[in-house]
């Protein structure tokens, strides 16, 4: 068994393969993936779209976008590739300055964006901003490079392509000692979670923005799905905020998930593995 | 804002996780208190699945938008790999995180049920993925540096 723990796009990576792990492919990869997507560089193709309103977004940009779009559907416009401004403006920038600079803005209306392969025009400048996808499809990545069976952990974003399944607990929003529950991550398949208690600065500001208003609307504190891909299970631990997991398991069969709400009822549907009750 | 576990039993062993040949490590190990019981199987690591028992220490690190966080973890580890004890204490220390934490913990249990994680055989920890990757790191450098 070959492990390997490094920090990419911002977070803790931890990988476990069978085979050797080729790490310049790996940060090759990772590092083309980040000056194609990141937010916070200005040298980004995404900057791009901020400085010039059009901008080629490489290969993976059909996978992605045609993910945000279904995303987009789902949660009637409130997950949007385009809530880079509206984060910026609450504070969560390449500065972290975390202070609102102002009152929230709406996102740019993604459906008016126009896009041919992997170029997107908007006409106008936009803070295009992919963390709702984001890690998780590099996460996929990073797993289809080095090959199975293999275990890329970002951070909780977990692909597990291995013999059995994995045993994930959990986390509680408020107490990282307890579990709310248990997956059993199939192999095959990947798990994210999203929670607004730590990646938050200020009073009910945190990551999870409404694209519609541009304020971190929602009656949900954390959110679990997994998936056959990790992309698909980020993106939904985000559109969880915004559409009820019902809802998510009708329009992608075979998903499972789970939330937790303000008032600390827990939800979930189809999700592999144990709720405690 | 300190809150701590002390409950007993994390498999280790099931873990794909924690068959690790060695990376850095910032694990440390502390009075050991027991001789290693199988020192037969300690000499081939990853097959064997031994360990070199002991008290062990690490703190694993995570960043938050208000800057970088840590997760201690404390445990005794038996040399199959499984956790007898085992500490966690979240150290949010100032700034957002804190001040979040405690806000949080008012009334969350009201409704649902939370397990120590110490308690359950898992292999890995998903939700906020800050804290997720602090345990996770924690736990992954004391069972590298465990490895005999």
């Amino acid at each position: 068994m070959h492990t390997w723990a490094f920090d990419a796009i911002g977070t803790r990576w931890r990988v476990d393969a069978a085979a050797d792990i080729d790490r310049a492919a790996v940060s090759a990869l990772v590092d083309d993936f980040d000056r194609t997507w990141s937010r916070f560089r200005e040298d980004s193709q995404a900057a791009r779209l901020r400085s010039d309103g059009r901008a080629d977004l490489g290969e993976h940009a059909p996978a992605i976008l045609d993910l945000y779009d279904r995303l987009y559907a789902l949660t009637e416009g409130a997950v949007s590739p385009a809530v880079g401004a509206s984060l910026e403006r609450l504070g969560y920038d390449a500065d972290y300055t975390l202070t609102a600079s102002g009152e929230a803005i709406p996102a740019f209306r993604w459906p008016e964006a126009s896009r041919d392969g992997s170029t997107v025009e908007t006409g106008q400048p936009v803070v295009l901003d992919i963390g709702a996808v984001g890690k998780g499809y590099l996460a996929d990545l990073v797993a289809d490079l080095i090959g199975a069976p293999v275990t890329v952990d970002a951070s909780g974003d977990i692909v597990h392509r291995g013999p059995g399944p994995l045993r994930v607990a959990m986390e509680h929003p408020a107490d990282p000692s307890r579990a709310v529950g248990i997956i059993e991550l199939p192999p095959g398949h990947g798990v994210a979670a999203s929670a607004t208690n730590r990646r938050a600065w200020g009073e009910d500001l945190h990551h999870v923005l409404d694209a519609r208003t541009g304020r971190p609307e929602s009656g949900i504190v954390a959110t679990w799905a997994v998936a056959p891909s990790a992309a698909l299970a980020d993106g939904l631990a985000t559109a969880l905020f915004f559409a009820a997991p019902e809802r998510v398991v009708e329009e992608f069969p075979g998903v499972g998930c789970a939330v937790i709400d303000r008032s600390q009822r827990i939800r979930a549907a189809g999700l592999p593995g144990e709720i405690f009750r | 804002m300190r809150r701590t576990a002390r409950t007993a039993v994390l498999t280790a062993a099931a873990s794909a996780a924690l068959f690790t040949a060695a990376c850095g490590s910032e694990a440390e190990r502390v009075e050991p208190t027991t001789a290693p019981s199988s020192p037969a199987d300690s000499a081939d690591g990853a097959e064997s699945g031994s360990f070199t028992p002991g008290d062990y220490e690490a703190t694993g690190s995570y960043q938050t938008p208000g800057g970088t966080q840590s997760v201690d973890v404390d445990l005794t580890l038996e040399a199959d790999g499984t956790i007898t004890d085992l500490d966690v204490d979240g150290n949010a220390e100032g700034g957002n995180s804190e001040q979040f934490q405690g806000k949080f913990e008012s009334g969350i249990d009201a409704e649902v049920v939370g397990k120590k994680i110490t308690e359950l055989d898992v292999s890995k920890v998903s939700g906020s993925s800050l804290t997720s990757g602090g345990f996770n790191d924690a736990i992954a450098q004391i069972t590298d540096d465990a490895r005999a």
